[in-house]
């Protein structure tokens, strides 16, 4: 019998408020923890408002540092508490004026492993993204957790195919996407991309994007959080359009060997004829 | 009325058009091509100018004397080369003063190219050809226009008159002689028409088609975006169309701007997945249909049913819309549906490994947290894990809803009732039509309900809370907002009228197990 992981996201509204936001979330993982689930991801800068819509300086105030600040740490005793690893996307201030949009990875046991910086920062009407943050200077790292190997890569980042491969290079099993996107702008793209990725790298991929219109704007976010597998199948069904939603599912690990036999992806691709890729 | 039409089969062939009785007097012979001569003539042209290729836009058949090309071996290939290009279905010679026999160079080229190139040994006036070709082809589009109208005012028709979605879909399907599917953008199978055993075949292969993230057209299978005002929230499928793809892309769009038209007008009290969810709830309950032969419907309504553990709640006051959300909110897979008698009923699908009770409280328990819930109470029956088992599971969660429905309050229940836990109220709920039973309660009950000063309701009341509760007095006094001593001349009143003493464990439980049956035949 092969490995199955039972992995978790969840999609919410914004409530108005951020203590009441990380409430939820909280209650979030006791959900997903009764039934099991070994992992669960949130939505992209999961306790604040899409805060991107509009140009102000005052949601910086959003950022806190990253593991010392206290909503990791907060999260870290629920892991603990209930054996999931968590991924936490935030906003992250290495010091003032210096800010991130990350993912903080925490363990079963509750340790802190590590974070993802997103790379690719937008600039488009209503994601106004680099008045916020820096592109993200370290790396595509892949985190060893206790249900296996998992990469983040946050919303914007997945219109870009060389993380993606620099994640699954780097040995990923499931690579969650997190995201904050809108109805007009990127629904044909969202069951498109990701499952491409998917495929092309032979892993999971677990993609979560918030719900509902926020006061900030008109960005409508449409939800439809799903997990597809090596083969671009959606594992069970994609989630609701405008309600909150926690899916949990069980990803075979065995479909991930399987696949990479029949195919062989990493096999034959030809990095040496790639220089004109990663010319500046 | 209803016209029905014949699905329309595909346009005319090149193989058609040469089989008409126009043609076969003017002995036709294929010289080129003659593996492609399925292709669709979607006009005939006569030509003879040399550079026809130009005035083409494809799908012609294109009929020719060759005047222009005789002694020009070089003209001739390039003449053939040109209507490929333009993508010709087909070319045709009448042979005579230009061209007394085939000429070779036409049909090398002809071959090279795989255009059907035909010669016509006896050749006749062109304009006969065009004439009978052309009325047929236009006869056919006529033909589609009437089935588009037609299809059309039948289903804006019904929708007038009020008629539901599974109306509007079986109109949809006698027209496509197909099996017809209306899905939500999660794919799930809202409803379906057309002949019940290729609807079920379609169905059991549903998983495979809907997890599909690109979704492909072809063999058939015709679709058309349900959506409007900028959103899209669902498709129409024709499932295995047999006739011309035009003609059953022109089915699809009619049916698909009707359902937006229904949906839009709103007039339904529940949204398509709550009457696809009740259908089917309904019919398992109902054991009219075995529950084996609903599975192909429940997977293809997106319950998880391979290896599964299958909980059946009821719950009394909760909206379908409300415990949906519920489900959703904790990631819990289930149907949800409002059943007869104002019950919503809840079916579960839980992995094999999870604990089915725990996580059953867990529901309940998250319920009591919602606003105006605090009391709620889920009825539950054991879980079952062969699927056919579920009917009787949920008349079980059903007879469990029932036992308590009155007496919540008083009996201070758990946020999760099963059959265990109704007792003797259960058995007398299932017994409550005997008239043995009927005439047991009328008679032991008959002071109170024997109308003389208006206070028996108020008594009857108070009779309830006191047994309900185990006799405990300050609990009746606090529930009923009175002080003991008042509650005191109560009981008092009460065990005058039935003349009974209340102390007396045999007298008590006697009244209660009327008052029992009394309330289950009320409900």
């Amino acid at each position: 019998m092969s490995r199955v992981i039972r992995a978790a996201l969840f999609q919410t509204a914004w409530t108005g408020d951020k203590e009441s936001m990380i409430q939820v979330h909280e209650q979030a993982v006791r959900d997903a923890a009764a039934q099991g689930a070994q992992v669960l991801c949130f939505q992209e800068l999961f306790y604040g408002p899409y805060f991107c819509q509009v140009q102000d300086k005052a949601f910086y105030e959003y950022a806190e540092s990253i593991p010392e600040g206290a909503i990791v740490r907060r999260f870290q005793v629920l892991a603990k508490e209930h054996g999931i690893v968590l991924v936490l996307p935030m906003y992250e201030e290495e010091q003032p004026g210096v800010l991130y949009n990350t993912a903080a990875v925490i363990d079963a046991d509750g340790s802190y492993l590590g974070k993802y910086r997103k790379h690719h920062i937008p600039q488009v009407p209503g994601f106004w993204e680099k008045f916020y943050f820096r592109p993200g200077n370290a790396g595509w790292p892949v985190f060893d957790t206790k249900v296996g190997k998992i990469g983040v890569y946050i919303c914007y980042d997945r219109h870009f195919p060389e993380g993606w491969r620099a994640l699954g290079l780097a040995g990923a099993e499931i690579v969650f996407n997190p995201s904050a996107t809108s109805r007009g702008l990127s629904s044909y793209l969202w069951q498109l991309e990701q499952p491409a990725a998917a495929v092309a790298n032979e892993y999971f991929v677990g993609a979560i994007n918030r719900v509902g219109v926020e006061e900030l704007g008109d960005n409508d976010f449409y939800g439809t959080t799903y997990f597809v597998d090596p083969e671009a199948q959606f594992v069970g069904e994609v989630a609701s359009d405008k309600e909150p939603e926690l899916v949990v599912r069980d990803l075979d690990m065995g479909k991930l060997r399987e696949i990479r036999d029949r195919w062989q992806f990493f096999r034959d691709r030809r990095p040496d004829a790639y220089a004109p890729i990663t010319a500046p | 009325m209803t016209t029905v039409f014949e699905p329309l089969g595909p346009a005319l062939s090149v193989r058609q058009v040469l089989a008409l009785e126009r043609v076969l007097a003017g002995e036709p012979e294929v010289i080129a091509g003659a593996s492609r001569l399925d292709r669709p003539v979607r006009w005939v042209h006569v030509a003879e100018a040399a550079d026809v290729g130009v005035m083409l836009s494809g799908g012609e058949m294109v009929l020719t004397t060759g005047v222009l090309l005789a002694g020009d071996e070089d003209k001739q290939a390039e003449y053939i080369r040109s209507l490929h290009r333009a993508e010709a279905a087909a070319v045709v010679l009448g042979l005579g003063r230009a061209f007394p026999a085939p000429p070779d160079v036409m049909r090398r080229a002809a071959e090279r190219c795989g255009l059907p190139m035909i010669v016509l040994h006896r050749p006749f006036p062109f304009a006969e050809l065009t004439e009978e070709v052309q009325s047929r082809l236009v006869r056919r589009k006529f033909a589609a226009v009437s089935l588009s109208e037609a299809v059309r005012t039948a289903l804006t028709g019904l929708i007038t008159a009020g008629a539901p979605l599974q109306r509007l879909l079986d109109e949809v399907a006698q027209h496509s002689a197909c099996p017809v599917v209306v899905t939500n953008l999660a794919h799930r199978v809202l409803a379906t028409a057309g002949e019940r055993p290729a609807v079920d075949d379609v169905l059991r292969d549903w998983e495979r088609i809907a997890r599909q993230a690109g979704g492909s057209e072809g063999d058939g299978w015709i679709r058309a975006e349900l959506g409007g005002r900028g959103e899209r929230w669902g498709q129409i499928m024709l499932c295995g169309y047999r006739g011309d793809t035009g003609v059953g892309r022109l089915l699809a769009d009619r049916a698909a701007e009707a359902l937006v038209l229904h949906r839009m007008l709103g007039n339904a009290a529940h949204s398509w997945e709550e009457e696809s969810a009740q259908g089917l709830l309904t019919d398992l309950v109902s054991e009219v249909v075995p529950a084996r032969q609903l599975l192909p419907r429940a997977r293809a309504a997106g319950l998880p049913v391979n290896r599964r553990t299958f909980v059946p709640l009821v719950v009394r006051d909760g909206t379908p819309a409300q415990l949906d959300r519920l489900l959703r909110l904790l990631g819990l897979s289930g149907l949800v549906a409002e059943l007869a008698g104002d019950a919503t009923a809840v079916l579960l699908s839980l992995p094999r490994d999870q604990d089915a009770e725990a996580l059953t409280e867990h529901f309940a328990a998250r319920l009591r947290t919602e606003p105006g819930s605090g009391e709620t109470v889920v009825a539950a029956a054991g879980p079952r894990t062969v699927w056919d088992d579920v009917p009787a599971g949920l008349r079980e969660a059903q007879h469990v809803a029932d036992a308590v429905a009155d007496s919540s309050a008083a009996l201070d229940l758990p946020a999760v009732v099963r059959l265990k836990d109704v007792h003797l109220r259960g058995l007398i709920r299932l017994l409550r039509d005997d008239p043995r039973v009927q005439s047991f309660a009328e008679r032991e009950l008959d002071g109170l309900l024997c109308e003389r000063d208006g206070e028996e309701a108020a008594l009857l009341a108070v009779l309830r809370t006191y047994l309900a509760s185990g006799r405990n007095k300050s609990r009746t006094a606090q529930l009923h907002h009175v002080s003991r001593p008042a509650l005191y001349r109560r009981l008092e009143a009460i065990q005058t009228r039935l003349g009974v003493d209340l102390d007396d464990f045999e007298q008590a439980a006697s009244v209660h197990i009327a008052l029992l049956a009394h309330d289950a035949q009320q409900g």
